[in-house]
């Protein structure tokens, strides 16, 4: 392990101010940054949030309107991307179809006039790192999408880059290659000890991969930290609503209660808000369901709603059921063992319970509720 | 899959540092390279022509600025008359190929009728030989000896003049107008048609309201391009127009029969100003008509009724026959003894009595070679700077690479003896200035269809390249060149085409010792070998089709093979 982390000699990279404009567009927005050695980070948010214009910022495709990169604590902004030494992983793969696999594996190589009896040897333990050795007198064509994405990471690990950048590298691949392909991508990061910077839309990518997750929206971010930290507490509607679900419900703040319609829901942590009308969001797992088996001792009261089972959809382990409370649709979660043991059925009647611990309170309005 | 890399205190490699500096300098410097070379051989003859043109003896001062020569040309009838001529040929060939190309196009895109591929290749087929043939052929039919006029229906009527002109040109102009038409009938969805019909509309209110709009901006782009085509013309108005002169070929016998540069250059400039004007329409409506493709359609015809079909089907076979008439009278012309008196079978007129002969094909081919080879390299070059690079003066380059479409051969040939005609340019009357000024002439297309190409290829095997160390030479030479072959060769195959078959942009850059294969063409129909003349458009013909047989097999192959078609 110790051999494999002096592979990559990664140093800090550090992102201070960061903006960016095309025109009067802003694309990235006062972003301040430090990504430590070896860590693995996420940029992760909805298409258009500045990510992938954030990534080319730090490749060197895109030049900052204003702020300041550091790597090792020298200033990296006028250095151009040939001399950075940071490994791009595509999208699109972009081999080169031209060369066959060990063609492109050792381009980088060639490029910076190794010996050629050095590149055989490195391009070798590439392939055999990504599992190729037997595809690499193939031409990219040949191969399918996971294997050409395997062989672009490859190329891109085999010049040792400083940072490897990944911009959105399994969205063009099957459900399936995509799983694979995250546990390759982890373990490469993991057992080599290289600094990661990862871009894309899907919050389960994310989540599952990164040490530590960047949220981004309109340039900016919104929230970082570890996908357990944000899920758990997310700091931001946006954020609550983005980073897996969320059920969101306007209401009055009354005391230590919120009003809705014509419930009113206890809710911990009320004091710290001033504004009057307050967003609500509480995760669908995070709502219990009544049944003969619940502890009434644990129960707040006045938490308690009726509702009908509007709609039943089974997805595996779980299974999730709709309801409507002051017109707005609702979630809960249950798992499929519950749902057996319950037996129930769409317009039954069924009792809800909202823990008052496990609201999340906002001022800022989420982008669903109109 | 395990971890085993052992070789980790090895030296780190790093791209060398003084090649990355170096490479700093690549685009820029190829940047005004390429600038200052159009400058030089496209913007400096301009210049020329209008210098002696505004200027007494060519002086620039502001006394010497005069309106003289334009007051000579526009007060003596016989000039004058030139303008009104090639105006009106222009535009009767315009609506004629206009039409006729349209409902050839919409037969070939619209229909389900028989041998369109057959159509298409009889279409294009006036690609390949000069811009002459088509009077050279109308001569043998419908000239004083033709074979129609004289000896079939035994009149005196002759083609020579206005009507020779015209249809020779709508015979040449056939293929350019056509492409522009099938990609745009081939582009606007039927579906809107089938929709309009389901709504109740008749065949015909589906025509003029749904087809006939929605292909308006290609129907307009290929009239300004047609009427270019034909006002800038001079090899079939030259041998058919008899003694109605045009603007072309009075350009022509201005600068060669009486040495009046001067007023040549006059009428150059005049020429200049409708053809420009046709180009700028052409540019400003295929911007506007691009927009209207869309790629998703590519639908099903639905099967034509049986009168459609065989309506569309004779106008097809009317229009693909007069073609192949015109390439049958030429060949079949070269063979025989003496048209149309004795047919009997002889090779005499291809012992070319003119002073070129053999050796003028000979050097037509191997100037077609490099041009084909600096045109097709130099456009991807130029398209590969201004398109993935975008460097500092893209805009100028731009404006210096789509320039030539606008200016007529001959405005460009008449140019260049005004510009280089001097001492100290040491490539003026050799081959050279020939190579340039075609591929000076043919540049837009080139740069134009390498640009579209270049977009087809993904920018981040580019940024792919750069980011593992690639300067700009290595990108270009070992990924962007690869990738664009295809195109290369196309591009090749079109500037060679050119190269061999162009008249009016090396007329005047031919000398004693620089004979070409077209030009010898008009030489030899000249001094009355007609026969020998329809010999020399045959072999151009056949060098052309087998340099574009060859192309071909190259292209399939390189298509074929797995590295290929992948991005290309």
């Amino acid at each position: 392990m110790i051999l494999e982390q002096r592979y990559f000699m990664s140093q800090k990279l550090v992102l201070e101010n960061i903006n960016k404009n095309f025109g009067s567009l802003v694309a990235v927005k006062n972003v301040n940054l430090e990504i430590d050695p070896g860590e693995f980070l996420c940029f992760l948010g909805p298409s258009g949030c500045g990510k992938t214009t954030l990534l080319r910022i730090i490749t060197g495709f895109e030049q900052p309107s204003s702020g300041v990169l550091k790597y090792d604590d020298k200033v990296i902004n006028n250095i151009i991307p040939q001399k950075r030494d940071f490994g791009i992983v595509f999208q699109s793969y972009a081999l080169f179809p031209n060369m066959t696999v060990q063609q492109n594996v050792a381009f980088g190589l060639k490029m910076r006039k190794m010996p050629n009896k050095e590149i055989d040897g490195r391009v070798k333990e590439i392939l055999k790192l990504v599992g190729l050795t037997e595809w690499k007198t193939h031409y990219p064509a040949q191969l399918s999408g996971g294997q050409q994405q395997r062989v672009a990471l490859g190329r891109a690990i085999a010049i040792k880059p400083k940072v490897l950048l990944l911009d959105e590298p399994l969205s063009a691949l099957d459900a399936k290659i995509r799983v694979r392909l995250r546990t390759v991508i982890k373990r490469l990061q993991k057992e080599l000890g290289i600094t990661m910077i990862y871009v894309t839309h899907d919050q389960e990518e994310a989540l599952s991969m990164a040490d530590r997750v960047a949220i981004m929206k309109n340039g900016e971010i919104r929230q970082i930290g570890s996908p357990w930290d944000i899920y758990k507490a997310p700091e931001s509607s946006f954020v609550a609503g983005f980073v897996g679900t969320s059920n969101f419900i306007a209401g009055r703040k009354e005391g230590s209660s919120v009003k809705i319609d014509g419930y009113s829901f206890k809710i911990n942590g009320l004091e710290e808000i001033k504004q009057n009308t307050v967003y609500l969001a509480i995760r669908p797992e995070k709502i219990e369901l009544i049944s003969d088996q619940t502890n009434m001792q644990q129960v707040e009261k006045s938490n308690i709603v009726d509702v009908i089972a509007e709609v039943i959809t089974f997805l595996g382990a779980v299974v999730q059921i709709t309801f409507t409370i002051d017109g707005i649709e609702m979630n809960v979660d249950i798992t499929e063992n519950e749902f057996e043991r319950l037996e129930l059925r769409r317009g039954d009647k069924i009792k809800l319970h909202f823990p008052p611990d496990k609201f999340h309170l906002y001022t800022e309005k989420p982008g669903n509720l109109t | 899959m395990s971890i085993t890399i052992r070789s980790t205190i090895e030296q780190q490699y790093e791209v060398p540092a003084r090649r990355l500096e170096m490479d700093r300098f690549v685009v820029p410097a190829v940047t005004i390279v390429i600038g200052l070379l159009l400058a030089f051989f496209l913007i400096f003859p301009i210049f020329s022509i209008l210098q002696l043109s505004f200027f007494k003896d060519g002086v620039v001062s502001l006394a010497t600025f005069t309106l003289d020569n334009f007051y000579k040309y526009f007060t003596t009838t016989y000039t004058l008359n030139a303008l009104w001529h090639s105006l009106y040929v222009s535009f009767v060939t315009t609506v004629f190929v206009t039409v006729i190309t349209f409902f050839f196009a919409y037969a070939l895109t619209r229909t389900t009728i028989k041998g369109k591929t057959a159509f298409r290749s009889i279409i294009m087929m006036p690609l390949i030989a000069p811009s002459i043939m088509q009077a050279l052929a109308l001569i043998y039919l419908f000239g004083r000896n033709g074979l129609i006029t004289s000896h079939l229906f035994e009149t005196d009527w002759n083609i020579y003049g206005p009507t020779g002109i015209i249809v020779s040109e709508i015979l040449y102009c056939l293929p350019h107008s056509f492409v522009i038409l099938f990609t745009t009938l081939s582009a606007v969805d039927i579906r809107l048609d089938e929709a309009a019909e389901s709504l109740g509309a008749s065949p015909f209110k589906v025509f003029t309201k749904i087809t006939l709009p929605s292909a308006k901006y290609g129907i307009f782009s290929a009239a300004a391009l047609t009427f270019n085509l034909t006002i800038t013309d001079f090899g079939n108005p030259v041998v058919i127009g008899g003694n109605y002169n045009v603007l072309a070929t009075e350009i022509y016998s201005q600068v060669t029969n009486l040495y009046r540069f001067d007023l040549g250059a006059t009428i150059a400039i005049i020429l200049l100003v409708p053809s420009m004007m046709a180009f700028l329409l052409n540019y400003y409506i295929s911007r506007k008509s691009f927009s209207m493709i869309s790629g998703a359609a590519r639908p099903f015809i639905p099967p034509s009724k049986l009168l459609k079909k065989i309506s569309f089907t004779s106008y097809s076979v009317l229009v693909s026959a007069s073609i192949i008439l015109i390439f049958a009278t030429v060949i079949i012309g070269s063979f025989v003894k003496v048209w149309p008196y004795d047919w009997s079978l002889t090779l005499d007129h291809y012992t070319f009595p003119s002073i070129g002969g053999y050796s003028a094909i000979w050097t037509s081919f191997w100037i077609s070679v490099i041009v084909g080879i600096i045109g097709s390299f130099a456009t991807l070059v130029a398209a590969y700077v201004m398109e993935t690079r975008k460097p500092f003066f893209k805009q100028t380059l731009y404006f210096f690479s789509v320039m030539p479409a606008a200016i007529p051969g001959l405005v460009m040939g008449l140019g260049y003896i005004l510009a280089f005609n001097k001492p100290y340019y040491f490539f003026f009357g050799t081959p050279w200035i020939i190579v340039i000024n075609i591929v000076v002439c043919n540049f837009t297309l080139g740069v134009l269809s390498s640009i579209s190409n270049l977009r087809n290829i993904d920018p981040s095997i580019e940024e792919a390249s750069i980011s593992l160390g690639g300067d700009t030479i290595r990108t270009f030479f070992r990924i962007i060149f690869p990738l664009a072959r295809v195109a290369f060769f196309q591009n090749f195959t079109y500037f060679f085409m050119r190269s061999m078959t162009t008249i009016s942009a090396v007329i005047f850059l031919v000398s004693a010792s620089v004979h070409l294969a077209a030009i010898e063409i008009i030489m030899l129909d000249n001094d009355g070998w007609t026969a020998s003349a329809n010999a020399m458009c045959t072999c151009i013909i056949v060098i052309v089709l087998v340099v574009l047989g060859i192309s071909n097999i190259v292209n399939k192959r390189t298509i074929r093979h797995p590295e290929g078609g992948a991005q290309a």
